[in-house]
C-alpha cells in the first residue's frame, strides 16, 4: 500500500529530479500567455529585428569558443590526479547545458517574453542592435561619432541591461499595483522606521528580499550605517554630515589642480564619462561634476587606496536611490536642473558618505596589490575546483520542483508526514 | 568534434588607460565602434581565429586594465603572452612618454622572446594629434618593433597591426623549432594541436609533428 502510494506519488510529479527544464531567472520569468499576444504585435512593429543574440547565438556556441581558454596556461599549480573525472565531469555539465540553452532558445524563438519584460525601458534600448549596426556601417567608411549625442545608440562592451531594470525599478511610475504581501511588507518598513530606534538587525532581515522603493532611501542610509538608528538624532546627523562633506569640498576640492593630485584626479576624468555610457542621466554636466566631487574627495581622504577604476560605478546605485526621493518619473532620463540647489547637495552628500561607508568595507579590493580581489579570486578557484560544483550550479538553475503548486507541495507534506508517522516507532530506521 | 584551429596562442593588450585598448579589440574581433566603454576592471578577453600563411591561428587577445593600481593583477598575464600589443593614444604625448615604462615592464615579467608591436590608436583625431606620426616610427625602431598608427573609430590599421602580430609570433616560434630545441618545447606554451587523424594533409597537419 505504502508503495503503491508513493510509486503514484513520484508519478505524479512528471518532472524527474535533474530533468532539464527552461531557465526562468530575473531576465527570463515564466511565460506569460497574455503578455505573449502583445508583445508579437509590438515585435512586429519594431520590424523583426534580430535581437541581442544574433552574435552570442548559444551558451553552446558560446562555451566551445572559450573552452580552451586557458588551454595552453601550463600552470604550475595545475592539478592532473584526476583528469578522468573531470573531463568526465564538464562533458557533462556541457552536454546539460547544450540541453537547457536548446530547450530555452525554442522557448525564446516563440514569444520572447524575456524582451517584453524590459518594456519599461525606453524604446531605443529595444532597438539597439540595429541603431548599432546601422551605426557600424557608417562609421566603417569615415564619420566619427565621439559625441554624446549618439552615445545612446551604441552598444556598452558589458551587459548594462541590469542596471537599466534596477534603475527602473527605481520610477514610481508604471510600476504595478501593489500585492497584498508588498503591501504588508511595506506596512512592515514603515513600522520599523518610524519607531523610536529602529531595530537594525531586524530592518536588515527584513531588507533580505529587497526594499520597497518607498522607504529605500531611509532604508540605505540607516543601513550603511549613516544615519543613526534613533529617529531624534537622525535630522541633526544628516545636516550635520552634509555640512561635514560640503566643508571638504571646500577645503580639498581646489587641490585637484595641484601636482600631486594631478594622477588621481586624470584618472577620475577619464571614468567619469565612461560611467553608465549609456543612459542619458549621467552625461549631464550637472550629474558629472558631482561625480567627480565625490570621488575626488573619497580618494583625496583614502590615500591608501586613492581612486581606482570601478570606484565610480559604486556611487551609482547611491544616487540613483537618493536622486528617486525627488523624482516621481523616469529617473534615467530626468534633467537636474529642475532640482534646487539644496536637494541636489542633499543627494551629493548622503551619496558621498554611503558610498564611503560602503567601502570601508572592500577597500582592500583597491590597496596596493588589490589583497582583496586575489583573495576572492583564490577563493572562487577552490570553488571550481570541487567536481560537483558545475553540477550544482545546473540543479539550482533548473530545480525540478520550480513549476511546483500547491497541490505538490501539499503531496510532498503528506507523503513525508505519513513516513515519519509510519517509522514513529523506529526511529533507527532513520539512521544510515 | 575536430579543434577548428591549428595553433593557438595568447596576444595582450597594454597600455595607458583610457588609450582605446577595448576598442581595438572589439573592432578586431567584432568589427564594432563604440566610442563609450565602461572602463576594464582588471582583464577582460577576446578570441578570433584568423588564417595567416595557410595556418589557422586561434588568438586570444587580453586585454588590460590601463590604470597602474591594476598592474599587480595585470602583470599575472604577461607570463603567458606570445605577443604584446603596446598602444598610446596619439592625441596624448603623456601616454607616448609612458611607453617606455610599459616596455620595461615586458621586459621583466614576459617571457623571453615575446613579440612587440606598437600602436598609435585615435589616429582619426588629426586636430588632437600630440604625437608626431614620425615620433611613434622612432620610438619604435629604438626597441626593435613594427608601427602602427591605428583607429578602431575609422577601422584603420585594425586587422592589418592584428595580422603582423600574429605572424611575428608564428615566425618567432618557428625559427625556434627549426633550431637545436634546447628547451622543452611545451615550455613555448605555443601550440595546442588537434588530435584529428581524419584531417587532410595540410601545412597544418604538417606542422603537427613539430609543434606539439
Amino acid at each position: 500500500m505504502a508503495a503503491e502510494n508513493s510509486k503514484q506519488f513520484w508519478k505524479r510529479s512528471a518532472k524527474l529530479p535533474g530533468s532539464i527544464q527552461p531557465v526562468y531567472g530575473a531576465q527570463h520569468p515564466p511565460l506569460d500567455p497574455r503578455l505573449t499576444k502583445n508583445f508579437i504585435k509590438e515585435r512586429s512593429k519594431v520590424n523583426a529585428i534580430p535581437l541581442k543574440n544574433k552574435k552570442a547565438s548559444s551558451f553552446h556556441e558560446f562555451a566551445r569558443n572559450t573552452s580552451d581558454a586557458w588551454d595552453i596556461g601550463d600552470d604550475e599549480e595545475e592539478d592532473f590526479s584526476s583528469p578522468s573525472f573531470q573531463t568526465l565531469n564538464s562533458k557533462v555539465a556541457l552536454a546539460t547545458a547544450a540541453q537547457v540553452l536548446e530547450n530555452h532558445s525554442k522557448l525564446r524563438l516563440k514569444p520572447e517574453r524575456s524582451q517584453s519584460t524590459t518594456s519599461d525601458v525606453p524604446a531605443s534600448y529595444k532597438v539597439i542592435k540595429s541603431s548599432s549596426d546601422a551605426q557600424l556601417s557608417r562609421n566603417s567608411s569615415d564619420t566619427c561619432l565621439r559625441n554624446t549625442l549618439h552615445k545612446q545608440q551604441s552598444l556598452p562592451l558589458r551587459p548594462i541591461i541590469p542596471l537599466v531594470a534596477r534603475i527602473s525599478d527605481q520610477n514610481a511610475s508604471g510600476a504595478p499595483p501593489m500585492t497584498v504581501r508588498e503591501k504588508t511588507r511595506l506596512e512592515k518598513f514603515r513600522q520599523l522606521l518610524s519607531s523610536h530606534n529602529t531595530d537594525l538587525d531586524e530592518l536588515r532581515k527584513c531588507s533580505w528580499p529587497g526594499v520597497p522603493r518607498e522607504v529605500r532611501p531611509v532604508t540605505w542610509r540607516l543601513l550603511s550605517g549613516y544615519l543613526p538608528a534613533n529617529t531624534e538624532r537622525r535630522k541633526l546627523t544628516l545636516q550635520r554630515k552634509r555640512e561635514e562633506y560640503f566643508g571638504f569640498i571646500e577645503q580639498y576640492y581646489d587641490s585637484r589642480n595641484e601636482e600631486h593630485h594631478q594622477d588621481t584626479y586624470r584618472q577620475i576624468h577619464i571614468d567619469i564619462p565612461r560611467t553608465n555610457p549609456l543612459i542619458p542621466l549621467f552625461q549631464q554636466p550637472l550629474v558629472q561634476e558631482i561625480f567627480e566631487r565625490i570621488l575626488f574627495i573619497w580618494a583625496i581622504r583614502h590615500p591608501a587606496s586613492g581612486y581606482v577604476q570601478g570606484i565610480n560605478d559604486l556611487v551609482t546605485p547611491f544616487f540613483v536611490v537618493f536622486l528617486s526621493e525627488y523624482v516621481e518619473e523616469d529617473v534615467e532620463n530626468f534633467d537636474v536642473t529642475n532640482l534646487s540647489q539644496d536637494m541636489l547637495r542633499s543627494i551629493e552628500a548622503d551619496s558621498f558618505w554611503c558610498m564611503s561607508k560602503l567601502l570601508d568595507g572592500i577597500q582592500d579590493n583597491y590597496t596596493f596589490a588589490q589583497p582583496g580581489i586575489q583573495k576572492k579570486v583564490k577563493w572562487r578557484k577552490e570553488i571550481l575546483d570541487e567536481e560537483d560544483f558545475q553540477g550544482l550550479l545546473m540543479l539550482l538553475q533548473n530545480l525540478p520542483t520550480i513549476h511546483w503548486g500547491n497541490e505538490e507541495i501539499g503531496l510532498l507534506l503528506a507523503e513525508a508526514y505519513r513516513l515519519k508517522y509510519m517509522f514513529a516507532d523506529a526511529p533507527n530506521h532513520y539512521r544510515r | 568534434m575536430a579543434k577548428q584551429y591549428d595553433v593557438l596562442f595568447r596576444l595582450l593588450l597594454i597600455g595607458d588607460s583610457g588609450v582605446g585598448k577595448t576598442c581595438l579589440l572589439c573592432r578586431f574581433t567584432d568589427n564594432e565602434f563604440h566610442s563609450s566603454h565602461i572602463s576594464t576592471i582588471g582583464v577582460d578577453f577576446k578570441m578570433k581565429t584568423i588564417e595567416v600563411d595557410g595556418i589557422k591561428v586561434r588568438i586570444q587577445i587580453w586585454d588590460t586594465a590601463g590604470q597602474e593600481r591594476y598592474q599587480t593583477i595585470t602583470k599575472q598575464y604577461y607570463r603567458r603572452a606570445q605577443g604584446i600589443f603596446l598602444v598610446y593614444d596619439i592625441s596624448s604625448e603623456r601616454s607616448y612618454q609612458h611607453i617606455m615604462k610599459w616596455v620595461s615592464d615586458v621586459d621583466e615579467y614576459a617571457p623571453e622572446g615575446v613579440q612587440k608591436i606598437l600602436i598609435g590608436n585615435k589616429a582619426d583625431e588629426e586636430q588632437k594629434r600630440q604625437v608626431g606620426r614620425e615620433q611613434g616610427q622612432q620610438l619604435a625602431k629604438e626597441y626593435g618593433m613594427d608601427f602602427y598608427e591605428t583607429s578602431a573609430c575609422t577601422n584603420l590599421n585594425i586587422k592589418e597591426s592584428f595580422t603582423r602580430l600574429t605572424e611575428l609570433v608564428l615566425q618567432a616560434h618557428r625559427k625556434e623549432l627549426d633550431g637545436v630545441r634546447t628547451r622543452a618545447s611545451n615550455e613555448m606554451a605555443l601550440a595546442e594541436l588537434e588530435e584529428d587523424e581524419s584531417k587532410p594533409e595540410g601545412p597544418a597537419n604538417s606542422s603537427k609533428t613539430c609543434w606539439c
